[in-house]
């Protein structure tokens, strides 16, 4: 009966290991070999429960002029990107069919309002230290304002697959930003 | 130290006890005795013992974590990776540890369970945060459900198994609750069968205790918010015969499953009890029967509502089967509420229905008149029985029944006041006489 116990958990245990393992695998891969695209960010901020703070992201190339609405039944939207003569994402048009390739992104929803078609990317939290959380919602608000667009992420896109890499403040990523204006 | 000893000396005599009986060496009395002596020490030493080991490691683990948390961001991502699953490491090798040395130790099952539901949150929190996962707390939670369900089984855990249906409840919350009124509530449902058969397994074994009647309460106050959910899903017209099924069925499962020779109700029956008192009372306003024929038609909603009607034929099932072999010990007027609201609920469809759920028909207050009836009828029928049974808490329970009901409806009706103050008073005076009569009754030799 033991012996059943132990091998039953060993199961158990393979798969609390396995699931967060995989998650880990699979952005690594995207992390290592997808094409990088940087998306310009638009403003905002709550706080999670349960996993420690993040930023709230809004891009905005979530949000474009569009004649029509994009009818999408009830299938699963996908971006596909461009790169734009700044070197920043855009979505080119909105598609339902799943394309594994390095320049299309899935959408989590999309609306369309007033000649404008929306969208929300599913890369839309960046995860900070509960330490540094304050000091980064600041640098984030004060270099994300109309007058001062300052900061981009960075986005590994592999086979469908998209992974956030890095906040980018004044061009540089998030730590080190913080680290050269820390008041100390 | 010598404590220590002593513990494992103690245990390797207690384990050669059978052998040296078995040989002659001592009678069976000697070895009794041997045990009585020994009986009180081990189980105290143990306790203090894990209480005293999960302080240090909690303790050794903070100042770990603060060490680490100071220099978080200079550290790789692999670093951070490896960091995140050693605690889960432990965590398992501590289960696994309890399963084969402490198996008997319910402190250490409760500790080790609670230490590896943990870690595997940390764990995935600590690689959400490393590798920018991004997807909703209500993910998170259902992963976190799945992966930890089995551990209740193996640690044979009943607090595990309470904060498991909880963890149900707020995975409920978070895909169907204030802030994401758009999500698919069914899933909640299978989570719940997955603890049902540790609930029997606790009911075989200690029908009586007081943490069986824990979990199963929890597990009806989770059904009901389940209910809610589901009937909000399916908006299908039928959620009034899903909570007058649901009420009634754990009000006949307290009965039935839970028999008390003291002449009290068990706890389980008691909330039954009174969510079939709410349900009646909430059924009773004609709001609540307003129907439409506009309502979704879809393969998940289909599925809800064969959920929803589960609940009333379970009721039925329930008390016709106790009927049937004559062996009912409930009230019958309280098993009747899914009969009634499925009459109420069948007259509502004699009419055309509406377009939208603002309309009133000639049948939603045809309906709303049954239920008002069956309301009175319940109320005196528990007042009734209160009386006989010489019950002070069920008398009040359902003169409490009537005085609702006459307060909603004289809130809610256009009578005047010198009506509304004579109805308030014989209320009044139904608790005085009622209460007098009982007292009276109790202190009489």
């Amino acid at each position: 009966m033991n012996m059943l116990r132990i091998m039953i958990f060993a199961v158990v245990a393979l798969a609390q290991l396995g699931v967060p393992a995989a998650m880990v695998w699979q952005r690594e891969q995207t992390l290592k070999q997808g094409r990088v695209w940087k998306f310009r960010t638009a403003p905002v901020d709550p706080v999670d429960a349960i996993r420690g703070r993040y930023i709230a992201l809004r891009f905005a190339t979530e949000e474009f002029d569009a004649p029509v609405k994009f009818e999408s039944g009830n299938k699963s939207v996908y971006a596909v990107l461009k790169q734009n003569t700044d070197g920043f994402a855009e979505v080119d048009h909105l598609t339902t069919e799943a394309v594994e390739t390095d320049d299309v992104v899935p959408v989590e929803s999309a609306w369309w309002y007033g000649g404008k078609q929306h969208v929300r990317f599913p890369f839309n939290k960046f995860w900070v230290a509960e330490a540094n959380a304050p000091a980064a919602e600041r640098a984030y608000i004060e270099n994300n304002r109309r007058d001062k667009q300052n900061a981009y992420v960075t986005v590994r896109v592999r086979r469908g697959d998209a992974a956030l890499d890095q906040l980018f403040i004044d061009n540089e990523p998030l730590s080190e930003y913080l680290r050269s204006h820390s008041p100390r | 130290m010598a404590g220590v000893r002593n513990r494992w000396a103690i245990r390797w005599l207690r384990s050669q006890l059978p052998e040296l009986v078995a040989s002659g060496v001592i009678t069976s009395e000697n070895a009794r005795a041997i045990e009585r002596h020994y009986e009180h020490d081990e189980p105290r030493t143990n306790f203090a013992f894990v209480i005293l080991a999960t302080l240090g490691s909690a303790l050794v683990a903070a100042g770990i974590i603060l060490l680490i948390a100071h220099n978080w961001d200079d550290l790789s991502r692999a670093t951070r990776t490896t960091i995140a699953f050693l605690p889960l490491l432990i965590a398992q090798a501590l289960v696994v540890f309890t399963l084969m040395r402490r198996n008997e130790s319910r402190p250490w099952r409760e500790a080790a369970a609670i230490f590896d539901v943990a870690a595997v949150a940390t764990a995935f929190s600590l690689i959400s945060q490393t590798y920018q996962l991004q997807g909703t707390f209500s993910d998170f939670m259902r992963t976190w459900l799945l992966l930890s369900i089995a551990i209740v089984y193996l640690l044979r855990t009943t607090l595990g198994a309470i904060a498991y249906v909880i963890g149900c409840v707020v995975w409920l919350f978070a895909t169907r609750g204030m802030f994401s009124p758009e999500g698919n509530p069914m899933l909640f449902w299978l989570l719940l069968v997955l603890v049902i058969p540790y609930v029997a397994i606790r009911f075989r074994l200690d029908r009586a205790g007081r943490k069986t009647a824990i979990l199963v309460i929890i597990l009806a106050l989770a059904s009901l918010f389940g209910v809610g959910a589901t009937a909000d899903f399916a908006n299908a017209n039928v959620g009034a015969l899903a909570y007058a099924g649901l009420a009634t069925a754990i009000y006949l499962c307290g009965m039935k499953f839970f028999p008390q020779t003291t002449g009290r109700l068990h706890p389980l029956a008691v909330v039954g009890g009174i969510a079939i008192g709410v349900v009646t009372i909430v059924l009773s306003f004609e709001s609540n029967w307003h129907m439409t024929y506009r309502f979704s038609r879809n393969s998940a909603a289909n599925l809800a509502v064969a959920v929803e009607l589960l609940f009333p034929i379970a009721a039925v099932c329930l008390a016709g089967f106790d009927l049937l072999g004559r062996r009912a010990a409930f009230s019958l007027s309280a098993a009747l509420l899914p009969i009634v609201a499925a009459v109420a609920w069948a007259l509502t469809h004699l009419c055309e229905l509406p377009d939208d759920k603002w309309h009133s028909t000639s049948c939603s207050f045809a309906a709303a008149i049954v239920m008002n009836c069956y309301a009175l009828l319940l109320g005196i029928d528990i007042l009734a029985r209160g009386i006989r049974r010489n019950s002070i808490a069920r008398a009040n329970f359902g003169l409490l029944l009537i005085a609702a009901l006459a307060i909603c409806r004289f809130f809610d009706s256009d009578l005047s006041f010198v009506a509304r103050g004579v109805g308030f008073i014989i209320v009044g005076l139904g608790f005085l006489v009622a209460n007098l009569l009982l007292f009276k009754r109790r202190t009489a030799p």
